[in-house]
């Protein structure tokens, strides 16, 4: 395990943010420490949604439960962390 | 006595070009320092300023000047002006001291460079009174925040600001080494005086000098007129050195230097000029938007003045329009939630009428904007402070050094636009400061903007309190909300009354 730096893109918030995760984070828990910084500080919550995280500008979701180490981002990727249904 | 007329005698005196007996044109005029660009002396020789003025009247005028405003501070300091103005003004004058006054030193450099290196005389005669004027400058703007940090130790960033690694310096910085101090003559005329002072400090400067007679604040009004009046003149450098550029085939060049100054200051201004206007001048004492002001000095008058030089107007400049509603909010909205990463009292500028103003302005402002400053205004009405201040860093433009910041709420856009070169992945707040970097990578690639400095280990202890002591923020000097969350309590009345 080691911390990784990525650049948080959170849906309705107004400014990217280098967030530190670990390798070892499954994507919840990369959502989790992202939302951590903006949901409640600038970005009303959403109880009934999930959070998911995609690769900036894509449209496909990584599996909640996949890791940082398996996703094989650059440090500082920029990720999109989205309120989804599912 | 009789005095031979100007005019008669103007053009021959300072026609300062003479043929090299001990060195050679390239010893005297180094092309890294000239920039002449293969066009040869002659073609710079018919350089035409159209502004022109003698030492002796130059010494005239600038004495008047200073004598004007001076004197006016002088009174106006038994009036003690700056111990009832509203803190949001205040704000704006702190903010613009430390931004600006030890630059103007910089623009001094820059103005010798020309003064010495270009090989057009009409440039070098006018960047000789450009050099005095920036130094009074620098002076002026030094001189008159000093008499108030007896007030707070902010106002010692007027000085301090420049010196520090704080966050907005490294930005100021960024752009005012790129422009002025790292290049050539030529480009320095173009970039600095006309990119920059032909556009945007006429939009800092006028903008500013009407919001300060409205605030009744005529200590500052009067000092940034007198700064405006040399601007006017010394701005008027680049436009000769582009028709020179343009006639002999050099468009292309000429277009590059202004588009890339044109962006960069764009941002600067953003996140300088955009929060003074919009947010931290008292309502009631704003002139015009920071959108109105942007169309009127920069999309409408500066787009015919390239055009007047046969310039087009810069490929981003739909870009730059539709982020008149964009930028600045979330560079306002940044700097006030990153507050203690300022040395200013960041003016929130939310209120309900606040608020009203600026759905009126930014039409959709409260469904986008006013849902982050909703959130911000309901955890300050409940007691929770702590989650209206940061934890982390936003992260920053590897071009403008500035957040990276879009439209939120509902209209939610925010994008990142990454580049890596070199094996080194880069992120950019948007196409044009990517197309900056893609101009000429050399120049810029070496460059850590805050965000590298921290991943690298330069700023220590690795978290928030260590970033804040890595910018120099003592105790005193960090930022704070301008009004004490007043604004924000003024939404508890409304709920309590209704």
């Amino acid at each position: 395990m080691a911390a990784f730096p990525i650049n948080a893109n959170f849906e309705g918030d107004f400014v990217m943010q280098l967030i530190s995760v670990d390798t070892d984070d499954t994507m919840d828990q990369v959502a989790e420490k992202c939302a951590y910084h903006s949901v409640g500080r600038r970005v009303a919550a959403q109880p009934e949604k999930v959070m998911r995280v995609r690769l900036h500008n894509t449209t496909e979701n990584y599996p909640r439960d996949m890791t940082v180490s398996d996703a094989g981002w650059r440090p500082t990727e920029t990720l999109d962390i989205i309120f989804a249904d599912s | 006595m009789y005095q031979i007329p100007r005019e008669e005698w103007y053009d021959l005196t300072r026609s300062t070009n003479w043929t090299y007996s001990y060195v050679s044109e390239e010893e005297m005029f180094p092309e890294e320092m000239s920039g002449s660009r293969g066009i040869p002396i002659e073609a710079w020789e018919t350089y035409d300023e159209p502004y022109k003025v003698t030492y002796p009247e130059y010494v005239s005028i600038q004495r008047e000047k200073d004598s004007g405003a001076y004197s006016v501070k002088a009174a106006l300091e038994r009036d003690a002006y700056v111990d009832r103005a509203d803190p949001g003004w205040i704000s704006t004058m702190i903010a613009h001291y430390g931004a600006i006054a030890v630059n103007e030193y910089a623009a001094s450099l820059a103005e010798a460079r020309m003064a010495r290196f270009s090989k057009a005389p009409g440039n070098r005669n006018m960047a000789t009174f450009g050099t005095l004027d920036e130094n009074r400058h620098g002076q002026i703007q030094l001189f008159f925040p000093h008499a108030n940090i007896k007030r707070s130790r902010q106002w010692d960033w007027a000085h301090k600001a420049m010196h520090t690694n704080d966050w907005a310096a490294i930005a100021a910085r960024s752009f005012f080494d790129d422009i002025m101090l790292s290049r050539d003559a030529i480009a320095v005329s173009i970039m600095l005086t006309f990119g920059f002072e032909t556009g945007f400090t006429n939009m800092q400067f006028l903008g500013l000098a009407a919001d300060a007679s409205e605030a009744g604040d005529h200590t500052f009004a009067s000092l940034i007129s007198s700064v405006q009046t040399d601007e006017a003149r010394h701005a008027q450098q680049g436009g000769p050195s582009l028709k020179i550029l343009i006639e002999n085939g050099q468009k292309e060049e000429a277009q590059k230097l202004v588009d890339v100054s044109i962006w960069r200051a764009w941002k600067l201004f953003s996140v300088l000029t955009g929060p003074i206007m919009d947010y931290y001048t008292p309502l009631e004492h704003r002139s015009q938007s920071f959108k109105e002001f942007m169309v009127e000095w920069i999309i409408v008058q500066f787009e015919r003045q390239l055009a007047d030089l046969g310039l087009d107007a810069p490929w981003f400049w739909e870009d730059l329009t539709k982020d008149l509603d964009v930028t600045h909010h979330g560079m306002h909205l940044g700097v006030w939630y990153w507050r203690p990463t300022v040395w200013w009292n960041p003016a929130a500028g939310a209120s309900p009428e606040d608020r009203e103003w600026l759905e009126e302005k930014y039409p959709g402002w409260n469904k986008t904007w006013g849902k982050c400053w909703d959130v911000i205004t309901e955890n300050l009405n409940n007691g929770r402070e702590d989650l209206t201040l940061p934890e982390t860093l936003p992260y920053v433009c590897n071009m403008c050094q500035l957040p990276i910041v879009g439209t939120p709420g509902e209209g939610w856009n925010v994008r990142d636009y990454p580049l890596e070169h070199e094996g080194r992945l880069y992120h950019f707040g948007s196409e044009a400061d990517r197309w900056c970097f893609e101009q000429d990578p050399e120049r810029y690639k070496e460059h850590q903007n805050l965000i590298d400095r921290f991943l690298s280990g330069q700023v220590q202890p690795a978290d928030l309190p260590g970033a804040l002591a890595y910018m120099n923020l003592g105790p005193g000097e960090m930022g704070k909300d301008a009004h004490d969350y007043a604004w924000a309590a003024a939404f508890k009345k409304q709920v309590s009354a209704a």
